[in-house]
Formats: structure tokens, C-alpha cells, sequence
């Protein structure tokens, strides 16, 4: 949890960055420690918020490697922070780890990859859209992050098909 | 068993939703970028969802039977012929149970065919009628995105007997039965404790002639014998009232004594029957043996307190279950006064009562702690006790104090000292 809330401290060691990464640190350390999921969750938006405050502050180049980094790895605390949650007080197989490596190393190489791939279409978007007014771009970058908003909330909270 | 999606799903759209919305008001990329492994890990979550495939479940105990303060064993066996998959298993506790070994809870990676094999002991203070429920099963998507449940049902019995320990001399009856037994009958008869000595008459056997007598008096004379007899033992458990923490009250030791004195009479070839005088009025009318004694043990094991207002009259109790010559020894705390009112009656009515005070003063202290106050009103509850049990002897009753927690063969002797009624055929 340090590592992620340190990202934003590390890109722009501004007092307003830091004191939210700080934030960040306790709220999502508290969380990762007492495995409660809420917590780790709030501490990882605090981490976002000092991202990209420090994003907006430093203005520096494009980082997208480490905006994959931190995606991935909010995942891989949260998916964390929940399953030790679920085996507080039970015994734990010790083939699960196999198991649960192998399906979740796929998972985060696969978000990476689509990151990779977002930066590279973006990349041509941009190109493509190249002396188009801002206002348009804006309201294009809005529609699409509420389509894929609206398309994750549709996937996750469609009904359960049963198992067969 | 379907699919249902889990809390974390909610927590990876909040972080989603705070990616996408400061990558458009920052205008940076790198945080739209951050949003999509988060995207790729619900996308995933919906679709990692392996199918149940054939299941196989069941779980055993060790022993059916035991004694409370032993362990119990049980092994649940989970075998999954469908993808590796990751499962848990929970099997929820009676009350007056606790783990001794193990969990009860338990994750593990099944599939394949492989078969998995769990255990735990469970450990059993009190006496019960332990029943294992249900076995819950769930499984799980590998990142914790949505979990499908399913229940086994299945209900595992184990008796908890109460603890028995040895009473050599028990209680003597007033009254025998006409069976052989091992309790000195006052009639004369066959038998091999002698008894007075009369004047030889036609028909007595060479055998009991007394030579000693008959040399000192002049005259043939021969020693009669008391017959030895069985009785007929009823066990008056009061359950209107209890003390104490769950598996060590004033029950709880009523009930160990009860064990106890029907092991020794049942040892001594004597009927023993039961009346649970409570909120339920239980009866197991007297014989004796194995069996009979397993049938002790259950209705004993099952024993508890049962709220009512009603207070029960042992008058409906048919003479089969509560013999007029029965020897009636009765196990109270004499916490509730419809007990007392109800012995004080077989009393009256020529039954030979014997009470077992059960004092639940210790089996309160435990369940309330120390300090001075404790001490004080123990102290205060103690002497009321003793004037009430004197005020119960005033009255004709047999009384014998027992604290619960000596061996209640050291109470017994107590009262064993004091001379004993003449014993009536």
C-alpha cells in the first residue's frame, strides 16, 4: 500500500501530495492490515487523488507504465485485502497459492497489456484527432469513459448464470 | 447453485470510477491507463467462473458415543471431478462446543478428481445430544469476484454422556423387592447373612444347625438367614431451575450424580428409574442392564430446563414408573420451591425419599467471578442454604448436602454414618 500511495509523493514532492499520500499510507494500510476491504478501497482512491494531483501539479511527460503499475497493482491489493478478509480464522490449503497465482498472474499481465494497447490506440486517437477543438475532445474522452463505465456496471451486475 | 457477484466488485468500480473521472478532469492519460487493468479484472471476474462439474461430499465422526470433557473427531471428505476450483468449506458449531484441534472453516483448491480430506476435533464440556447441521459449501472465483453456495445436507449425531464416577456404597433402600439381589432383606429365608437363632423344629436342614448354641443351651438350634433382595431405585431430577455456567451448573452436577447413583445400583442388580420433574416431565420407568442403562444415560444427556408455570404433580406418575416401594432419591439445587413442595408430598404419602442437595452456590461463583462482594453474598447464601436444609430435616425429610464438586460417594458417607431406620420387608 505504501508503494502505491508513494507514486504520487515521488512524481511531485509537493505538501498537498505528500499529506495525501500520508492519507493514502494510513487509511490503506489500516485496511490492509485489519482486512477490511472498505479501507484498503478508500486508501487506494486517496492514492488515485494524490496521482493525479501530482499529475496535474508536475505536468511531466507521459508515464504509462506506471499508471498500468499502479491499476495492477490496486488490483492485486484488493484482491488480496479480500481473500485474506475471507480466511481470517479458517485453514488455508497451501496449494491454493498455486492456484491462485495462476489465475491471477494472467489477470494483471492482461491488464497491462490492454493498458499497453489503450496507450498505443490513444496514441493514434490523438493523432487522428489532431487540430480538432478542445471542448470536442473533452466531451469525445467523457462519452467514452462513461460508456465504459456504464459497460462494466452492466457486466457485473447483469444475473448470475447458473453453473451448470 | 448460481453465481452471485461479491462486495469486491463494488470496490474495484469505485476505484474504476475515481480513475476514469481525474483522468478527465486532469486531463492525463496515464490515469485512464490506470483504469484498465482494473477494467481487465472485473471483465475476468465474470468470466472466470469454472462450472461445478460432479461433486462428492461427506463427512463422518469419529464415535457416536462419549463422555463429556472428550474430543470427538470429525473428517470431512470433499471430492471435485470438474476444472481446479477454489472452495470453502464451513461447518457451523452446536452451542456448549468448542474446536480442540483444527478449524472449522476451511479453504482449499479441489478439482481434478482429487480427493481432499478435513478434520477437526471438537471438544464437548457438557452433556448434550450434539448435533452437527448442515455442511456449507462455496466456491469461489480465483480473484474473489463472485462466489456460488451450496448446502449438504446431512446431520450427524453424537450422544455426550454425563461423567460417572464410581459410588461403592449408595444409598440402602427401606424396602426390597422380591427379587434376588445384593441388598439384605429382613425377612428370613435362604440366603448368607445370618440372622437369629431359634430352636431346631422338623424339616430344618443339618446344614444351619448351630453347634455352638446347641452345646451351650442343651438343645438342637439352628441360625436362620436374611434373605438379599434387589430394590427398586427412582431418580428424581429437578429441572425447573438452573445455575451456572453451560455445562458445569447445578444441573449439570445433578445430573452427574444421578449418573452415578444409577451406575452403582444398576451394578448392584437393582431397577433404576428416572422422572425428570421440569418444564417437560420425562419418565423412564425402572429395570435394569445394558440397554437400560444406555436409555439412563440418553434421557439424561438430553436433561434441561424447560421455563413453565405449571408445577407438576408426581401423583399422575404411574405406579409402574414410581413403584410404592421404591427407594426415591431426589437430585435438586432447591433453587425452585414447587420441587420442594412436590418431594415434601412423596414424603408424606410413605414414600422412602432420600434428597441430594445439590448446592449451587459454587456453580454460581464460577459463573460471576471473585471480589468481596462475591464473597460476601456466597457467604450469605450459604447460611440461608443451611437453614433451610435444617428447617427440611425439622420436617422429616432426608437430606444430604453436596457441594457439586467433591466426589458425591464423600457426601454419601457423611449421612451414612448417622444410624440407619430398621430396614421393613
Amino acid at each position: 500500500m505504501a508503494l502505491l500511495a508513494g507514486v504520487g509523493p515521488a512524481l511531485c514532492p509537493w505538501p498537498g501530495v505528500i499529506a495525501l499520500g500520508i492519507a493514502a499510507s494510513v487509511v490503506g494500510g489500516a485496511g490492509t492490515l485489519a482486512r477490511i476491504v472498505p479501507l484498503a478501497t478508500a486508501g487506494g482512491a486517496l492514492a488515485l487523488i494524490a496521482y493525479a494531483l501530482a499529475l496535474a501539479l508536475e505536468q511531466p511527460a507521459g508515464h504509462p507504465l506506471t499508471g498500468a503499475a499502479l491499476g495492477a497493482g490496486l488490483v492485486l491489493l484488493l484482491a488480496l485485502v479480500h481473500f485474506a478478509a475471507r480466511t481470517r480464522g479458517a485453514a488455508v490449503d497451501p496449494r491454493l497459492a498455486r492456484l491462485l497465482l495462476r489465475h491471477w498472474l494472467p489477470v494483471l499481465a492482461l491488464g497491462v497489456m490492454v493498458a499497453a494497447a489503450l496507450v498505443v490506440g490513444g496514441t493514434l486517437v490523438a493523432l487522428g484527432l489532431r487540430g480538432v477543438a478542445l471542448p470536442m475532445v473533452m466531451a469525445i474522452a467523457t462519452l467514452g469513459a462513461v460508456a465504459a463505465a456504464a459497460g462494466v456496471i452492466a457486466l457485473v451486475t447483469s444475473p448470475g448464470r447458473p453453473a451448470p | 447453485m448460481s453465481w452471485r457477484p461479491t462486495p469486491l466488485n463494488l470496490s474495484l468500480i469505485t476505484l474504476l470510477g475515481w480513475a476514469l473521472l481525474l483522468g478527465v478532469l486532469s486531463g492525463r492519460a496515464e490515469l485512464i491507463v490506470a483504469a484498465a487493468p482494473l477494467l481487465v479484472a472485473l471483465a475476468a471476474g465474470r468470466r472466470a467462473r469454472p462450472a461445478a462439474g460432479d461433486w462428492r461430499l461427506a463427512r463422518s465422526v469419529s464415535r457416536d458415543r462419549l463422555v463429556e470433557g472428550e474430543r470427538v473427531t470429525v473428517t470431512v471428505t470433499l471430492q471435485a471431478f470438474g476444472p481446479s476450483q477454489l472452495v470453502e468449506l464451513y461447518q457451523p458449531l452446536p452451542a456448549h462446543v468448542r474446536l480442540a484441534r483444527g478449524h472449522h472453516h476451511a479453504f482449499t483448491a479441489a478439482g481434478e478428481g482429487r480427493e481432499i480430506r478435513w478434520t477437526f476435533e471438537l471438544h464437548c464440556a457438557g452433556r448434550q445430544r450434539l448435533r452437527l447441521g448442515d455442511l456449507h459449501l462455496r466456491r469461489w472465483e480465483p480473484l474473489g469476484l463472485a462466489a456460488a453456495e451450496a448446502v449438504h445436507r446431512e446431520i450427524s449425531e453424537v450422544s455426550v454422556y454425563p461423567h460417572v464416577t464410581p459410588i461403592r456404597r449408595p444409598p440402602s433402600p427401606a424396602r426390597t423387592q422380591t427379587y434376588v439381589g445384593h441388598h439384605v432383606s429382613p425377612a428370613q429365608g435362604e440366603g448368607i447373612e445370618p440372622g437369629d437363632i431359634r430352636p431346631f423344629v422338623p424339616g430344618d436342614q443339618v446344614r444351619h444347625v448351630n453347634w455352638r448354641a446347641t452345646l451351650r443351651l442343651g438343645a438342637l438350634h439352628v441360625t436362620q438367614h436374611h434373605r438379599e433382595r434387589s430394590a427398586d431405585v427412582v431418580l428424581l431430577l429437578d429441572t425447573l431451575a438452573d445455575v451456572g455456567p453451560a455445562g458445569d451448573s447445578a444441573v449439570d452436577r445433578a445430573v452427574r450424580g444421578a449418573a452415578s447413583l444409577a451406575a452403582a445400583y444398576l451394578a448392584r442388580k437393582d431397577r433404576v428409574g428416572l422422572i425428570e420433574y421440569g418444564g417437560i416431565l420425562r419418565q423412564v420407568r425402572p429395570a435394569a442392564g445394558r440397554a437400560h442403562w444406555e436409555r439412563l444415560l440418553d434421557t439424561l444427556a438430553r436433561a434441561s430446563v424447560v421455563f413453565t408455570y405449571v408445577a407438576r404433580d408426581l401423583e399422575r406418575i404411574p405406579p409402574r414408573v414410581l413403584p410404592p416401594q421404591a427407594l426415591v432419591i431426589a437430585l435438586s439445587p432447591l433453587i425452585d420451591g414447587r420441587f420442594l413442595g412436590a418431594a415434601a408430598d412423596l414424603a408424606a404419602r410413605g414414600f422412602d425419599l432420600v434428597v441430594v442437595a445439590v448446592s449451587p452456590i459454587a456453580a454460581a461463583r464460577t459463573l460471576v467471578g471473585g471480589g468481596a462482594v462475591t464473597d460476601l453474598a456466597a457467604r450469605l447464601w450459604a447460611l440461608e442454604r443451611r437453614a433451610e436444609l435444617d428447617r427440611l430435616r425439622g420436617r422429616g425429610l432426608t437430606i444430604i448436602d453436596w457441594d457439586g464438586v467433591e466426589p458425591l460417594e464423600a457426601a454419601l458417607a457423611v449421612w451414612q454414618r448417622r444410624p440407619r431406620r430398621r430396614v421393613r420387608a
